[in-house]
Protein backbone atom coordinates (compact mmCIF):
# COMPACT_ATOMS: atom_id res chain seq x y z
CA UNK A 1 0.00 0.00 0.00
CA UNK A 2 1.48 3.37 -0.94
CA UNK A 3 1.81 5.89 1.82
CA UNK A 4 -1.42 7.71 2.63
CA UNK A 5 -3.61 5.32 0.64
CA UNK A 6 -5.98 3.54 2.95
CA UNK A 7 -8.31 0.58 2.92
CA UNK A 8 -11.71 1.92 3.89
CA UNK A 9 -14.85 -0.08 4.55
CA UNK A 10 -18.21 1.71 4.34
CA UNK A 11 -21.42 0.15 5.61
CA UNK A 12 -24.75 1.30 4.21
CA UNK A 13 -27.75 0.15 6.27
CA UNK A 14 -30.42 0.46 3.57
CA UNK A 15 -31.06 -1.65 0.48
CA UNK A 16 -28.72 -0.58 -2.30
CA UNK A 17 -31.27 -1.11 -5.07
CA UNK A 18 -33.81 1.33 -3.63
CA UNK A 19 -32.97 4.97 -4.26
CA UNK A 20 -32.47 7.10 -1.16
CA UNK A 21 -30.39 9.86 0.34
CA UNK A 22 -28.11 7.64 2.41
CA UNK A 23 -27.44 5.24 -0.46
CA UNK A 24 -26.50 7.96 -2.92
CA UNK A 25 -24.36 9.67 -0.29
CA UNK A 26 -22.47 6.42 0.33
CA UNK A 27 -22.09 5.78 -3.40
CA UNK A 28 -20.76 9.26 -4.12
CA UNK A 29 -18.38 9.15 -1.18
CA UNK A 30 -17.05 5.73 -2.19
CA UNK A 31 -16.50 6.86 -5.78
CA UNK A 32 -14.76 10.02 -4.64
CA UNK A 33 -12.42 8.12 -2.32
CA UNK A 34 -11.65 5.55 -5.04
CA UNK A 35 -10.79 8.40 -7.41
CA UNK A 36 -8.35 9.61 -4.76
CA UNK A 37 -6.60 6.25 -4.91
CA UNK A 38 -7.97 4.64 -1.77
CA UNK A 39 -9.26 1.11 -1.64
CA UNK A 40 -12.96 1.23 -0.78
CA UNK A 41 -15.43 -1.57 -0.14
CA UNK A 42 -19.11 -0.90 0.58
CA UNK A 43 -21.25 -3.44 2.40
CA UNK A 44 -24.97 -3.01 1.79
CA UNK A 45 -28.12 -5.10 1.66
CA UNK A 46 -29.28 -5.74 -1.90
CA UNK A 47 -32.27 -7.46 -3.45
CA UNK A 48 -30.39 -8.34 -6.59
CA UNK A 49 -26.66 -9.09 -6.55
CA UNK A 50 -26.31 -8.46 -10.25
CA UNK A 51 -25.73 -4.95 -11.48
CA UNK A 52 -24.11 -3.79 -8.27
CA UNK A 53 -21.09 -1.52 -8.69
CA UNK A 54 -17.77 -3.33 -8.33
CA UNK A 55 -17.08 -1.80 -4.93
CA UNK A 56 -20.35 -2.99 -3.35
CA UNK A 57 -20.61 -6.29 -1.50
CA UNK A 58 -24.10 -7.58 -0.84
CA UNK A 59 -24.96 -8.55 2.73
CA UNK A 60 -28.20 -10.26 1.75
CA UNK A 61 -31.79 -9.39 0.96
CA UNK A 62 -33.17 -6.44 2.94
CA UNK A 63 -36.36 -6.64 4.98
CA UNK A 64 -38.92 -3.86 4.48
CA UNK A 65 -40.15 -2.26 7.69
CA UNK A 66 -42.18 0.93 8.05
CA UNK A 67 -39.96 3.50 9.65
CA UNK A 68 -40.02 7.27 10.12
CA UNK A 69 -42.91 7.82 7.72
CA UNK A 70 -41.44 5.72 4.95
CA UNK A 71 -40.52 2.13 4.26
CA UNK A 72 -36.97 1.36 5.28
CA UNK A 73 -35.21 -1.62 3.75
CA UNK A 74 -32.89 -2.86 6.45
CA UNK A 75 -31.15 -6.13 7.27
CA UNK A 76 -30.31 -7.97 10.47
CA UNK A 77 -30.27 -11.47 11.90
CA UNK A 78 -27.66 -14.18 12.48
CA UNK A 79 -26.90 -14.76 8.81
CA UNK A 80 -26.38 -11.06 8.17
CA UNK A 81 -24.19 -10.85 11.27
CA UNK A 82 -22.02 -13.70 10.00
CA UNK A 83 -21.66 -11.97 6.63
CA UNK A 84 -20.72 -8.69 8.31
CA UNK A 85 -18.05 -10.42 10.38
CA UNK A 86 -16.72 -12.23 7.36
CA UNK A 87 -16.55 -8.97 5.40
CA UNK A 88 -14.68 -7.24 8.23
CA UNK A 89 -12.14 -10.02 8.77
CA UNK A 90 -11.40 -10.50 5.08
CA UNK A 91 -11.35 -6.80 4.24
CA UNK A 92 -8.24 -5.91 6.22
CA UNK A 93 -9.54 -2.39 6.67
CA UNK A 94 -7.72 0.58 8.14
CA UNK A 95 -11.03 2.19 9.03
CA UNK A 96 -14.74 1.49 8.96
CA UNK A 97 -17.26 4.18 8.16
CA UNK A 98 -20.72 3.19 9.44
CA UNK A 99 -23.82 5.01 8.27
CA UNK A 100 -26.80 5.29 10.60
CA UNK A 101 -25.34 2.96 13.25
CA UNK A 102 -28.29 3.62 15.57
CA UNK A 103 -30.73 1.96 13.22
CA UNK A 104 -31.28 -1.81 13.50
CA UNK A 105 -29.41 -2.80 10.39
CA UNK A 106 -25.96 -4.00 9.33
CA UNK A 107 -24.18 -0.79 10.43
CA UNK A 108 -25.14 -1.56 14.00
CA UNK A 109 -23.98 -5.15 13.57
CA UNK A 110 -20.67 -3.99 12.13
CA UNK A 111 -20.21 -1.57 15.01
CA UNK A 112 -20.84 -4.42 17.43
CA UNK A 113 -18.44 -6.80 15.70
CA UNK A 114 -15.54 -4.48 14.90
CA UNK A 115 -12.74 -3.10 16.98
CA UNK A 116 -10.49 -0.23 15.88
CA UNK A 117 -11.05 3.10 14.15
CA UNK A 118 -14.78 3.44 13.55
CA UNK A 119 -16.45 6.55 12.19
CA UNK A 120 -20.23 6.85 12.35
CA UNK A 121 -22.42 9.17 10.29
CA UNK A 122 -25.90 10.00 11.53
CA UNK A 123 -28.36 11.09 8.89
CA UNK A 124 -31.76 10.91 10.55
CA UNK A 125 -33.26 13.92 12.26
CA UNK A 126 -36.59 13.51 13.90
CA UNK A 127 -38.06 13.98 17.30
CA UNK A 128 -40.60 11.27 16.63
CA UNK A 129 -38.17 8.40 16.79
CA UNK A 130 -39.07 7.67 20.39
CA UNK A 131 -39.71 3.98 19.72
CA UNK A 132 -36.55 3.44 17.78
CA UNK A 133 -34.55 5.07 20.50
CA UNK A 134 -36.30 3.17 23.29
CA UNK A 135 -33.58 0.58 22.81
CA UNK A 136 -31.00 3.23 23.77
CA UNK A 137 -29.58 1.25 26.75
CA UNK A 138 -28.60 -1.51 24.33
CA UNK A 139 -27.33 0.80 21.66
CA UNK A 140 -25.31 3.08 23.91
CA UNK A 141 -22.34 0.75 24.55
CA UNK A 142 -22.23 0.02 20.83
CA UNK A 143 -22.40 3.64 19.68
CA UNK A 144 -19.74 4.40 22.27
CA UNK A 145 -17.24 2.37 20.24
CA UNK A 146 -17.29 4.96 17.46
CA UNK A 147 -14.05 6.89 17.44
CA UNK A 148 -15.64 9.85 15.72
CA UNK A 149 -19.20 10.84 14.98
CA UNK A 150 -20.46 12.87 12.07
CA UNK A 151 -23.92 14.41 11.79
CA UNK A 152 -25.07 15.57 8.36
CA UNK A 153 -26.92 18.59 9.70
CA UNK A 154 -27.52 20.60 12.84
CA UNK A 155 -30.91 18.88 13.08
CA UNK A 156 -29.29 15.44 13.02
CA UNK A 157 -26.79 16.57 15.62
CA UNK A 158 -29.57 17.74 17.91
CA UNK A 159 -31.41 14.44 17.53
CA UNK A 160 -28.22 12.69 18.53
CA UNK A 161 -27.74 14.93 21.55
CA UNK A 162 -31.28 14.38 22.75
CA UNK A 163 -31.60 10.65 22.15
CA UNK A 164 -28.12 9.30 22.62
CA UNK A 165 -26.55 12.02 24.73
CA UNK A 166 -23.52 12.32 22.51
CA UNK A 167 -22.08 15.06 20.35
CA UNK A 168 -21.01 14.99 16.72
CA UNK A 169 -19.13 17.04 14.17
CA UNK A 170 -21.37 18.44 11.45
CA UNK A 171 -20.28 17.64 7.91
CA UNK A 172 -22.97 18.27 5.29
CA UNK A 173 -23.93 15.86 2.53
CA UNK A 174 -22.09 16.35 -0.72
CA UNK A 175 -23.21 17.22 -4.24
CA UNK A 176 -21.31 17.44 -7.50
CA UNK A 177 -21.60 21.20 -7.85
CA UNK A 178 -19.75 21.19 -11.18
CA UNK A 179 -22.42 19.04 -12.78
CA UNK A 180 -24.96 21.70 -11.89
CA UNK A 181 -22.82 24.64 -12.92
CA UNK A 182 -22.82 23.42 -16.54
CA UNK A 183 -26.61 23.11 -16.76
CA UNK A 184 -28.57 25.02 -19.38
CA UNK A 185 -32.14 26.32 -19.50
CA UNK A 186 -34.58 23.86 -21.10
CA UNK A 187 -37.54 25.57 -22.81
CA UNK A 188 -39.92 22.77 -21.88
CA UNK A 189 -39.60 23.65 -18.22
CA UNK A 190 -38.97 27.40 -18.22
CA UNK A 191 -41.54 30.17 -17.94
CA UNK A 192 -43.90 30.53 -15.01
CA UNK A 193 -43.23 27.08 -13.63
CA UNK A 194 -43.03 25.51 -10.22
CA UNK A 195 -40.69 22.53 -9.93
CA UNK A 196 -40.98 19.59 -7.58
CA UNK A 197 -38.69 16.55 -7.34
CA UNK A 198 -39.28 13.53 -5.12
CA UNK A 199 -41.38 10.46 -4.44
CA UNK A 200 -44.55 12.52 -4.72
CA UNK A 201 -46.87 9.82 -3.41
CA UNK A 202 -45.28 9.91 0.04
CA UNK A 203 -47.34 12.28 2.22
CA UNK A 204 -44.26 13.70 3.95
CA UNK A 205 -42.97 15.04 0.63
CA UNK A 206 -45.94 17.41 0.77
CA UNK A 207 -47.14 17.53 -2.84
CA UNK A 208 -50.74 17.78 -1.60
CA UNK A 209 -49.91 21.07 0.12
CA UNK A 210 -48.75 22.44 -3.20
CA UNK A 211 -51.93 21.14 -4.85
CA UNK A 212 -54.05 22.95 -2.24
CA UNK A 213 -52.14 26.17 -2.79
CA UNK A 214 -52.54 26.04 -6.55
CA UNK A 215 -56.02 27.62 -6.98
CA UNK A 216 -54.81 30.71 -5.14
CA UNK A 217 -51.66 30.90 -7.25
CA UNK A 218 -53.70 30.54 -10.46
CA UNK A 219 -55.73 33.64 -9.53
CA UNK A 220 -52.56 35.73 -9.48
CA UNK A 221 -50.56 33.95 -12.16
CA UNK A 222 -53.00 32.47 -14.73
CA UNK A 223 -50.37 30.61 -16.77
CA UNK A 224 -48.71 28.80 -13.88
CA UNK A 225 -47.52 25.23 -14.51
CA UNK A 226 -46.30 22.59 -12.08
CA UNK A 227 -43.61 20.15 -13.20
CA UNK A 228 -43.12 17.07 -11.06
CA UNK A 229 -40.18 14.70 -11.37
CA UNK A 230 -39.59 11.53 -9.42
CA UNK A 231 -40.76 7.93 -9.24
CA UNK A 232 -44.42 7.18 -8.60
CA UNK A 233 -47.78 6.72 -10.27
CA UNK A 234 -49.23 10.10 -11.32
CA UNK A 235 -52.72 8.67 -11.97
CA UNK A 236 -53.48 8.34 -8.25
CA UNK A 237 -52.42 11.91 -7.61
CA UNK A 238 -54.30 13.32 -10.59
CA UNK A 239 -57.48 11.44 -9.64
CA UNK A 240 -57.48 12.94 -6.18
CA UNK A 241 -57.39 16.56 -7.35
CA UNK A 242 -60.06 18.77 -8.88
CA UNK A 243 -60.41 18.42 -12.67
CA UNK A 244 -59.49 21.99 -13.57
CA UNK A 245 -56.14 21.63 -11.84
CA UNK A 246 -55.11 18.47 -13.71
CA UNK A 247 -53.90 20.14 -16.89
CA UNK A 248 -51.53 22.30 -14.86
CA UNK A 249 -49.41 19.28 -13.98
CA UNK A 250 -46.69 17.61 -15.98
CA UNK A 251 -45.20 14.39 -14.60
CA UNK A 252 -41.75 13.53 -15.90
CA UNK A 253 -41.14 10.32 -13.94
CA UNK A 254 -37.60 9.66 -12.84
CA UNK A 255 -35.07 11.93 -14.58
CA UNK A 256 -31.34 11.63 -15.17
CA UNK A 257 -28.76 13.59 -13.20
CA UNK A 258 -28.11 15.77 -16.23
CA UNK A 259 -31.81 16.49 -16.69
CA UNK A 260 -32.07 17.26 -13.00
CA UNK A 261 -29.43 19.96 -13.36
CA UNK A 262 -31.24 21.45 -16.37
CA UNK A 263 -34.55 21.19 -14.51
CA UNK A 264 -33.13 23.25 -11.63
CA UNK A 265 -31.82 25.91 -14.00
CA UNK A 266 -35.10 26.12 -15.89
CA UNK A 267 -37.96 26.26 -13.41
CA UNK A 268 -38.97 29.66 -12.07
CA UNK A 269 -39.27 28.43 -8.49
CA UNK A 270 -38.26 25.11 -6.99
CA UNK A 271 -40.80 24.15 -4.31
CA UNK A 272 -40.04 21.79 -1.41
CA UNK A 273 -43.21 21.50 0.68
CA UNK A 274 -41.91 18.58 2.80
CA UNK A 275 -43.67 18.23 6.12
CA UNK A 276 -40.84 16.55 8.02
CA UNK A 277 -38.69 13.47 8.26
CA UNK A 278 -36.05 15.28 6.27
CA UNK A 279 -32.62 15.50 7.82
CA UNK A 280 -30.55 17.43 5.35
CA UNK A 281 -32.40 18.25 2.18
CA UNK A 282 -29.76 17.40 -0.40
CA UNK A 283 -32.26 18.28 -3.11
CA UNK A 284 -32.27 21.91 -1.94
CA UNK A 285 -28.48 22.03 -2.11
CA UNK A 286 -28.76 20.71 -5.67
CA UNK A 287 -31.47 23.23 -6.51
CA UNK A 288 -29.25 26.05 -5.26
CA UNK A 289 -26.26 24.71 -7.18
CA UNK A 290 -28.40 24.59 -10.32
CA UNK A 291 -29.33 28.23 -9.86
CA UNK A 292 -32.98 27.76 -8.92
CA UNK A 293 -34.72 30.09 -6.52
CA UNK A 294 -36.03 27.91 -3.75
CA UNK A 295 -39.27 28.00 -1.81
CA UNK A 296 -39.24 25.50 1.05
CA UNK A 297 -41.23 24.65 4.16
CA UNK A 298 -39.64 25.88 7.38
CA UNK A 299 -38.89 22.43 8.83
CA UNK A 300 -35.61 22.53 10.84
CA UNK A 301 -33.44 20.87 8.19
CA UNK A 302 -34.52 23.26 5.43
CA UNK A 303 -34.42 26.27 7.72
CA UNK A 304 -30.80 25.62 8.60
CA UNK A 305 -29.76 24.63 5.07
CA UNK A 306 -31.24 27.83 3.63
CA UNK A 307 -29.51 29.94 6.26
CA UNK A 308 -32.85 30.85 7.89
CA UNK A 309 -34.10 32.32 4.65
CA UNK A 310 -30.98 33.96 3.32
CA UNK A 311 -30.54 31.60 0.37
CA UNK A 312 -34.14 30.72 -0.29
CA UNK A 313 -37.66 31.62 0.80
CA UNK A 314 -39.32 29.74 3.64
CA UNK A 315 -43.04 29.26 4.24
CA UNK A 316 -44.82 27.90 7.30
CA UNK A 317 -44.82 24.13 6.99
CA UNK A 318 -48.18 22.55 6.04
CA UNK A 319 -49.72 25.99 5.41
CA UNK A 320 -50.82 26.08 1.77
CA UNK A 321 -52.05 29.69 2.07
CA UNK A 322 -48.59 30.84 3.08
CA UNK A 323 -47.03 28.73 0.33
CA UNK A 324 -49.31 30.40 -2.24
CA UNK A 325 -48.48 33.92 -1.06
CA UNK A 326 -44.73 33.34 -1.08
CA UNK A 327 -44.87 31.61 -4.46
CA UNK A 328 -46.84 34.47 -6.04
CA UNK A 329 -44.42 36.99 -4.61
CA UNK A 330 -41.44 35.13 -6.06
CA UNK A 331 -42.96 34.59 -9.49
CA UNK A 332 -44.00 38.21 -9.88
CA UNK A 333 -40.60 39.40 -8.76
CA UNK A 334 -37.87 38.19 -11.16
CA UNK A 335 -35.25 40.53 -9.69
CA UNK A 336 -35.67 38.99 -6.26
CA UNK A 337 -35.50 35.51 -7.75
CA UNK A 338 -32.29 36.26 -9.58
CA UNK A 339 -30.74 37.72 -6.46
CA UNK A 340 -31.63 34.62 -4.43
CA UNK A 341 -30.32 32.34 -7.15
CA UNK A 342 -26.97 34.11 -7.38
CA UNK A 343 -26.46 34.07 -3.62
CA UNK A 344 -27.63 30.46 -3.47
CA UNK A 345 -25.35 29.06 -6.14
CA UNK A 346 -22.35 30.70 -4.49
CA UNK A 347 -23.37 29.21 -1.14
CA UNK A 348 -23.92 25.76 -2.69
CA UNK A 349 -20.18 25.48 -3.36
CA UNK A 350 -19.83 24.59 0.33
CA UNK A 351 -21.60 21.32 -0.42
CA UNK A 352 -19.32 20.30 -3.26
CA UNK A 353 -17.76 16.87 -2.84
CA UNK A 354 -14.28 18.39 -3.04
CA UNK A 355 -14.98 20.28 0.18
CA UNK A 356 -17.14 17.69 1.93
CA UNK A 357 -14.98 14.63 1.23
CA UNK A 358 -11.92 16.54 2.40
CA UNK A 359 -13.57 17.22 5.77
CA UNK A 360 -14.63 13.59 6.05
CA UNK A 361 -11.13 12.40 5.23
CA UNK A 362 -9.67 14.74 7.87
CA UNK A 363 -11.87 12.98 10.39
CA UNK A 364 -10.75 9.58 9.09
CA UNK A 365 -7.14 10.58 9.60
CA UNK A 366 -7.78 11.65 13.17
CA UNK A 367 -9.66 8.47 13.93
CA UNK A 368 -6.80 6.38 12.59
CA UNK A 369 -4.15 7.99 14.79
CA UNK A 370 -2.15 5.32 16.58
CA UNK A 371 -4.20 2.41 15.29
CA UNK A 372 -3.17 -0.72 13.47
CA UNK A 373 -6.44 -1.27 11.68
CA UNK A 374 -9.84 -2.82 12.14
CA UNK A 375 -10.17 -6.25 13.72
CA UNK A 376 -13.05 -8.37 14.92
CA UNK A 377 -13.67 -7.84 18.60
CA UNK A 378 -14.27 -11.59 19.03
CA UNK A 379 -10.66 -12.23 17.97
CA UNK A 380 -9.43 -10.11 20.84
CA UNK A 381 -11.29 -11.96 23.55
CA UNK A 382 -9.01 -13.56 26.08
CA UNK A 383 -10.60 -17.01 25.99
CA UNK A 384 -10.44 -17.20 22.22
CA UNK A 385 -6.74 -16.39 22.36
CA UNK A 386 -6.23 -19.03 25.05
CA UNK A 387 -8.00 -21.63 22.99
CA UNK A 388 -6.00 -20.61 19.94
CA UNK A 389 -9.22 -19.85 18.10
CA UNK A 390 -8.56 -17.30 15.44
CA UNK A 391 -11.20 -17.30 12.82
CA UNK B 1 -29.13 -29.30 42.64
CA UNK B 2 -31.25 -26.83 40.80
CA UNK B 3 -30.36 -24.18 43.33
CA UNK B 4 -26.64 -24.62 42.68
CA UNK B 5 -27.20 -24.51 38.97
CA UNK B 6 -29.10 -21.25 39.26
CA UNK B 7 -26.38 -19.81 41.47
CA UNK B 8 -23.74 -20.84 38.96
CA UNK B 9 -25.72 -19.31 36.12
CA UNK B 10 -26.06 -16.00 37.94
CA UNK B 11 -22.35 -15.93 38.69
CA UNK B 12 -21.53 -16.76 35.07
CA UNK B 13 -23.76 -13.98 33.79
CA UNK B 14 -22.31 -11.52 36.26
CA UNK B 15 -18.78 -12.52 35.28
CA UNK B 16 -19.62 -12.05 31.61
CA UNK B 17 -21.20 -8.67 32.30
CA UNK B 18 -18.22 -7.53 34.34
CA UNK B 19 -15.80 -8.53 31.63
CA UNK B 20 -18.01 -6.72 29.12
CA UNK B 21 -17.95 -3.58 31.28
CA UNK B 22 -14.20 -3.83 31.77
CA UNK B 23 -13.59 -4.13 28.01
CA UNK B 24 -15.87 -1.20 27.41
CA UNK B 25 -14.03 0.95 29.94
CA UNK B 26 -10.62 -0.17 28.71
CA UNK B 27 -11.55 0.82 25.17
CA UNK B 28 -12.67 4.23 26.40
CA UNK B 29 -9.43 4.76 28.31
CA UNK B 30 -7.52 3.88 25.18
CA UNK B 31 -9.58 6.34 23.21
CA UNK B 32 -8.98 9.16 25.68
CA UNK B 33 -5.25 8.57 25.27
CA UNK B 34 -5.19 8.46 21.48
CA UNK B 35 -7.54 11.39 21.06
CA UNK B 36 -5.37 13.39 23.44
CA UNK B 37 -2.19 12.40 21.60
CA UNK B 38 -3.82 13.51 18.36
CA UNK B 39 -5.04 16.81 19.82
CA UNK B 40 -1.70 17.46 21.50
CA UNK B 41 0.15 16.91 18.23
CA UNK B 42 -2.12 19.32 16.37
CA UNK B 43 -1.79 21.97 19.09
CA UNK B 44 2.00 21.64 19.04
CA UNK B 45 1.93 22.20 15.29
CA UNK B 46 -0.24 25.26 15.79
CA UNK B 47 2.27 26.68 18.26
CA UNK B 48 5.07 26.04 15.77
CA UNK B 49 3.18 27.86 13.04
CA UNK B 50 2.47 30.72 15.44
CA UNK B 51 6.18 31.10 16.07
CA UNK B 52 6.83 31.10 12.35
CA UNK B 53 4.19 33.77 11.88
CA UNK B 54 5.81 35.79 14.66
CA UNK B 55 9.10 35.68 12.73
CA UNK B 56 7.49 36.61 9.42
CA UNK B 57 6.68 40.05 8.07
CA UNK B 58 3.04 39.88 9.11
CA UNK B 59 3.83 40.55 12.73
CA UNK B 60 4.82 43.95 14.06
CA UNK B 61 7.40 43.80 16.87
CA UNK B 62 4.82 44.01 19.66
CA UNK B 63 2.59 41.25 18.37
CA UNK B 64 5.64 39.16 17.49
CA UNK B 65 6.67 39.35 21.11
CA UNK B 66 3.19 38.49 22.35
CA UNK B 67 2.85 35.64 19.88
CA UNK B 68 6.22 34.09 20.72
CA UNK B 69 5.47 34.37 24.40
CA UNK B 70 2.01 32.78 24.20
CA UNK B 71 3.23 30.06 21.82
CA UNK B 72 6.01 29.03 24.21
CA UNK B 73 3.61 29.18 27.11
CA UNK B 74 1.21 26.86 25.27
CA UNK B 75 3.98 24.40 24.48
CA UNK B 76 5.30 24.21 27.98
CA UNK B 77 2.05 24.37 29.92
CA UNK B 78 1.27 21.50 32.26
CA UNK B 79 -1.75 19.38 31.45
CA UNK B 80 -4.02 21.34 33.75
CA UNK B 81 -3.00 24.78 32.50
CA UNK B 82 -3.00 23.74 28.89
CA UNK B 83 -6.50 24.88 28.02
CA UNK B 84 -5.87 28.39 29.34
CA UNK B 85 -2.50 28.66 27.63
CA UNK B 86 -4.03 27.62 24.31
CA UNK B 87 -6.73 30.26 24.77
CA UNK B 88 -3.97 32.82 25.19
CA UNK B 89 -2.39 31.74 21.93
CA UNK B 90 -5.74 31.84 20.14
CA UNK B 91 -6.26 35.38 21.42
CA UNK B 92 -2.84 36.51 20.25
CA UNK B 93 -3.35 34.95 16.82
CA UNK B 94 -6.76 36.48 16.38
CA UNK B 95 -5.51 39.98 17.23
CA UNK B 96 -2.84 39.64 14.58
CA UNK B 97 -4.96 37.97 11.88
CA UNK B 98 -8.05 40.09 12.39
CA UNK B 99 -7.46 41.81 9.09
CA UNK B 100 -5.56 39.09 7.32
CA UNK B 101 -6.94 40.09 3.92
CA UNK B 102 -4.22 42.75 3.75
CA UNK B 103 -1.56 40.03 3.57
CA UNK B 104 -0.29 39.55 0.04
CA UNK B 105 3.12 37.83 0.19
CA UNK B 106 2.77 34.17 -0.89
CA UNK B 107 4.82 32.75 1.99
CA UNK B 108 2.69 34.50 4.56
CA UNK B 109 -0.50 33.53 2.76
CA UNK B 110 0.64 29.91 2.93
CA UNK B 111 1.19 30.25 6.64
CA UNK B 112 -2.26 31.71 7.19
CA UNK B 113 -3.89 29.04 5.03
CA UNK B 114 -2.06 26.29 6.91
CA UNK B 115 -3.22 27.79 10.18
CA UNK B 116 -6.82 27.86 8.94
CA UNK B 117 -6.70 24.20 7.94
CA UNK B 118 -5.14 23.28 11.23
CA UNK B 119 -7.78 25.18 13.18
CA UNK B 120 -10.53 23.23 11.45
CA UNK B 121 -8.81 19.97 12.36
CA UNK B 122 -8.24 21.07 15.93
CA UNK B 123 -11.94 21.78 16.33
CA UNK B 124 -12.75 18.22 15.31
CA UNK B 125 -9.98 16.81 17.51
CA UNK B 126 -11.32 18.77 20.48
CA UNK B 127 -14.83 17.48 20.03
CA UNK B 128 -13.53 13.91 19.69
CA UNK B 129 -11.46 14.25 22.83
CA UNK B 130 -14.14 15.96 24.92
CA UNK B 131 -16.57 13.25 23.87
CA UNK B 132 -14.15 10.48 24.88
CA UNK B 133 -13.46 12.11 28.24
CA UNK B 134 -17.09 12.70 29.16
CA UNK B 135 -18.07 9.17 28.08
CA UNK B 136 -15.27 7.69 30.16
CA UNK B 137 -16.27 9.68 33.18
CA UNK B 138 -19.87 8.63 32.77
CA UNK B 139 -18.99 4.95 32.56
CA UNK B 140 -16.54 5.19 35.48
CA UNK B 141 -19.35 6.48 37.66
CA UNK B 142 -21.37 3.30 37.16
CA UNK B 143 -22.04 1.46 40.40
CA UNK B 144 -20.69 -1.94 39.34
CA UNK B 145 -17.54 -0.40 37.91
CA UNK B 146 -16.81 1.38 41.16
CA UNK B 147 -17.74 -1.62 43.29
CA UNK B 148 -15.38 -3.98 41.47
CA UNK B 149 -12.78 -1.27 40.79
CA UNK B 150 -12.83 -2.07 37.10
CA UNK B 151 -11.04 1.17 36.30
CA UNK B 152 -7.95 -0.28 37.99
CA UNK B 153 -5.05 2.11 38.13
CA UNK B 154 -5.98 4.03 35.00
CA UNK B 155 -5.89 7.73 35.86
CA UNK B 156 -9.21 9.56 35.71
CA UNK B 157 -9.31 11.65 32.54
CA UNK B 158 -8.98 15.39 32.98
CA UNK B 159 -11.74 17.62 31.71
CA UNK B 160 -10.59 20.44 29.50
CA UNK B 161 -12.57 23.52 28.73
CA UNK B 162 -11.29 23.55 25.19
CA UNK B 163 -14.69 24.19 23.63
CA UNK B 164 -14.32 27.91 23.16
CA UNK B 165 -10.56 27.99 22.96
CA UNK B 166 -9.98 27.68 19.30
CA UNK B 167 -11.90 29.65 16.76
Amino acid sequence: MPLGKKRIGIVCPYGWDTPGGVQSHVGDLAEYLIAQGHHVSVLAPAINDEGLPEYVTSAGRPIAIPYNGAVARVLFGPLAFARVKQWISSGNFDLLHLHEPAIPSISLLACWAAEGPLVGTFHAASTRQKIAFAITPFIEPVIEKLTARIAVSEAARETLQIHLDTDAVVVPNGIYAKRFANAHVDDRWSGNTLGFIGRFQEPRKGLSILVHALPRIIEAVPDIKVIVAGPGNPVDVLDSMEPHLRNRFTFLGRISEEDKANFMSSVAVYVAPNTGGESFGIILAEALAGGASVLASNIPAFDSLLGHGEYGTLFTSEDSRDLAEKAIDLIQNPAKRRQLAVRGSEYAKNFDWDVVAESIYDIYEMAMVGSTGVTLSSDNRAWNKLLGRNS
Amino acid sequence: MNKYFLGFLIIAILAWYLSFLATRLDRLHGRVETSWANLDGLLQRRAAIAIEIARSDIADPASALLLTFTAHQAREASVRDRSQAESGLTGALSILLENSETISAPIELDLVRELDELTAKIKVAISMHVEAVSRTQMVRKKFLIRLFRLAGHAPAPVVYEFEGDVF
